[in-house]
Formats: structure tokens, C-alpha cells, sequence
């Protein structure tokens, strides 16, 4: 047996894959194209509208949580401040931070993913985003939500998920007033989307009928997956 | 030895379009890893562009949750024709009994191969499970909940690849050992 013409073989095939790999890494595109429309449907149709089950509030992992942002910390006026609701609804909307105070207050415990592949178990304090979006009363003709946010993130999401009861607009974190640094003064939340979705500094919610497909978010308008379910 | 028949051509279709996409498994996963090293998170060493495949994170993730539909498929599709079809292809506790017992190294061989095959099996069933349960951490809370803290979730997903490359390489040298190059051939092209 020709142990060495097979190990020759073998160390040329390594070869030619990592030449391969480089090669194939621009079909990447078109592998997503054709796999993700099926793959976000199965994520949608996968997702609950009920609870999903938190984590005990002693199980909070302050440490693990990272700070990732696209553009630095925002500078944001506090005395004037307002969130803006407004699109397909019948009452737009602009809530002071002490209105937002007066709604129900929530806590959740939940894992905080993010994209780059670490979580973070942590317990946010804040409004149910159904609850603000009740205030302005949206239309039946609604189907998504977009976030603006005072850095320019932008972000779009499905209405579904937007009103799921464990989905906040967050002014708390860990029990204490949430950091700057983490998205203060308001910023997203839920269990059920990866970290990109959760956008920080929020200043406006647009309710739409339908999505620009070139403007779907940040990130995803560089080729992050737009529905991002957990 | 001598009346070595060639392997079906389906054998040789299926050993290269499986070997492809465990490859592109493993290397997509690993571009993945690279956005936040499991050893060590961000200070922790990257894994070579060579064995990565993607360019950048979304790159990664095109790409392996664009062959994850694939994978699940035909690893399902195995699973159920062996258990139905092809049992004796599957190792048992008469296969670890041969290996202790048996004076007859080709059977021991044989014995050891099935074993080996078997556990590709395993290791392949527990990285689309705990795939899964880090795709899905909130809406399959349950299946998470069996691996343990993220940490380990991501170790053993992660582990899966070394796993499996110790297991391939073992599948092949013993393919080797029992009809010698030959073998490897007529299974190969």
C-alpha cells in the first residue's frame, strides 16, 4: 500500500478545498436566496404566541452580556425626549418617558442571543411593546412594525412577534435603570430574536402594511436574515 | 480479495455528496465561530481562513443554514432506512463482544467498522440536535434545556467536527485495512 501517495492525495485535496472554499464563498448569496424564504416560513410558522418559560432571576449572567453597537453611544436629550408611534394607526402617538411609566410594568428573565454566536441570561424591565401599540390602536391592515433609533439603526419587524407578551420596550435591566451603553432610554427586547433585532435608543415606531425589501434593517440590508427567530 | 466488485454507482454518489456536505457543514459552522470564538469568546483565537468557509459571518450562516435543511433531510432519511432496511449495518453489544472475544482479526475488523459507523451516526443526530437547540434556544426550550448551560451547548456543537474528523479518518483506514485500496476506490470514484 502506498501510504505516502495517499497521504500526497490527501494533504492535495486539503489543497484544493481551501482554494474551493474561497471560491464558493460569493455563491453564498444565492445559496441564502434559495434556502431562506423556506427556512424564515418554518421559523414563523415554528414561533408561539404564548409565553415562552423564563429563567429564575438568579440565574442572570450580568457578566456575559456584551455591549455591541454599529456606531457608538448616541447622545440623547432626556428632557425632551418622546417615542413616536405613528403609520397605520388610528392615534399616533408621542409617549414622554413618565407616560410610558404610568403603563404596566413587566419583567422578564430571558437569554439575551446574539448573531455572533454567545447569550447572555438577563432580566429586562420595561412596557409591553402590545401594550404601547394598543395606545395608538393599529390598524387590521398593519402586518409590520420599524424601529428608528436615535443613532440611525433601523430595524423591521413582524407584527406577530411585535405583540407577543413577552416583547418590551425595556427601561430596566437586572433591576436597575437600564445603562446607556445598553440601549437607555428605551430599547427592545423579547425572547424570541436575535440580539440585531433588539434594537437600542428606539425614538420612533412606524406601523406599516408591507416592508421596502431594500430596507429591512441595518444589518439585514447587508445580508443578515430578516426574520432572526429564536 | 480478487473478485473485489465495484461499489454501485449510487454508493460512490452518496459518499461524495455526503462528504460534500459535511464539509460544508463544518466549515460554514466554523466561519461561525469565528464571530465569537467558543474557547476564550472575543479574545479567543480564530480558526484559519483555510478550513472556513462563507468570508464573514452572514457569509457563515448562508451557508450553513442554507445546507442545514439538506442535512437534516438526509440524516433522517439514513436513520430510518438503516432501522427499517439495513439493521445488520448497524453496530450492537454482539459487535463489542466480537471485539474483546474474537481470535479473528478480520472479524474484529468488521466489528470495529460497524461500531465506527454507527457512532458517525451519533455524533451527526447530536450536532443537528444541539444545532437545533441554539437555533431555536426560546421556541425549543425544552430540547436546550438538555444540554446544559449555553457554554456547553456551544462546546458540544462545536465538538462534533474534531468528533467526526477522528471518525472519518478511522472509517477510511479501516476501509483501507479490510480490502485495501481498492476498496477505497471503488467507493470513492
Amino acid at each position: 500500500m502506498k501510504r505516502r501517495s495517499l497521504l500526497q492525495s490527501a494533504l492535495g485535496t486539503g489543497g484544493l478545498l481551501s482554494l474551493g472554499g474561497c471560491a464558493l464563498n460569493p455563491l453564498g448569496q444565492e445559496v441564502a436566496q434559495l434556502t431562506r424564504p423556506l427556512n424564515e416560513r418554518i421559523e414563523a410558522w415554528m414561533q408561539a404566541t404564548t409565553p415562552v418559560p423564563e429563567f429564575k432571576r438568579n440565574q442572570v449572567e450580568p457578566a456575559a452580556l456584551l455591549v455591541n453597537s454599529f456606531n457608538g453611544i448616541p447622545e440623547i436629550n432626556l428632557d425632551n425626549f418622546s417615542l413616536t408611534v405613528d403609520g397605520l394607526v388610528q392615534q399616533p402617538q408621542q409617549l414622554g418617558l413618565s407616560t410610558l411609566g404610568q403603563l404596566p410594568q413587566q419583567e422578564i428573565v430571558i437569554r439575551h442571543v446574539c448573531v455572533e454566536g454567545w447569550a447572555a441570561i438577563v432580566a429586562w424591565g420595561g412596557v409591553r411593546l402590545a401594550d404601547v401599540l394598543r395606545l395608538a390602536e393599529v390598524s387590521p391592515l398593519a402586518g409590520y412594525v420599524a424601529f428608528e433609533s436615535a443613532d440611525g439603526y433601523f430595524e423591521t419587524w413582524d407584527l406577530r412577534t411585535a405583540l407577543h407578551p413577552q416583547t418590551l420596550l425595556a427601561t430596566q435591566m437586572n433591576g436597575a435603570p437600564l445603562p446607556v451603553a445598553n440601549g437607555a432610554p428605551l430599547r427592545l427586547t423579547s425572547p424570541l430574536k436575535l440580539g440585531y433585532k433588539l434594537s437600542k435608543w428606539i425614538t420612533a415606531i412606524h406601523v406599516l402594511d408591507t416592508l421596502n425589501p431594500h430596507r429591512l434593517g441595518t444589518w439585514e440590508d447587508q445580508g443578515y436574515e430578516w426574520y432572526a427567530g429564536l | 480479495m480478487e473478485s473485489q466488485h465495484h461499489h454501485p454507482l449510487w454508493t460512490r454518489t452518496l459518499h461524495a455528496c455526503n462528504g460534500a456536505l459535511l464539509i460544508g457543514m463544518a466549515s460554514s459552522g466554523l466561519q461561525i465561530y469565528n464571530a465569537n470564538p467558543v474557547f476564550g469568546g472575543r479574545a479567543g483565537e480564530p480558526i484559519p481562513s483555510l478550513f472556513t468557509l462563507g468570508g464573514w459571518l452572514a457569509g457563515g450562516r448562508w451557508w450553513h443554514f442554507g445546507l442545514m435543511g439538506v442535512f437534516a433531510f438526509v440524516l433522517g432519511s439514513w436513520l430510518l432506512l438503516l432501522m427499517q432496511w439495513r439493521r445488520q449495518r448497524l453496530g450492537r453489544g454482539g459487535d463489542l463482544e466480537t471485539l474483546s472475544a474474537s481470535a479473528n482479526a478480520k472479524k474484529r475488523n468488521y466489528a470495529i467498522h460497524k461500531i465506527l459507523y454507527t457512532l458517525m451516526l451519533v455524533v451527526l443526530s447530536l450536532a443537528l440536535l444541539t444545532g437545533l437547540a441554539m437555533y431555536k434556544p426560546a421556541t425549543l426550550w425544552w430540547l436546550s434545556g438538555w444540554f446544559g448551560s449555553w457554554q456547553q451547548l456551544r462546546v458540544l456543537h462545536f465538538a462534533t467536527v474534531p468528533v467526526m474528523g477522528v471518525l472519518v479518518l478511522g472509517h477510511v483506514l479501516l476501509s483501507l485495512k479490510l480490502g485495501g485500496l481498492r476498496l477505497l476506490r471503488t467507493i470513492s470514484w
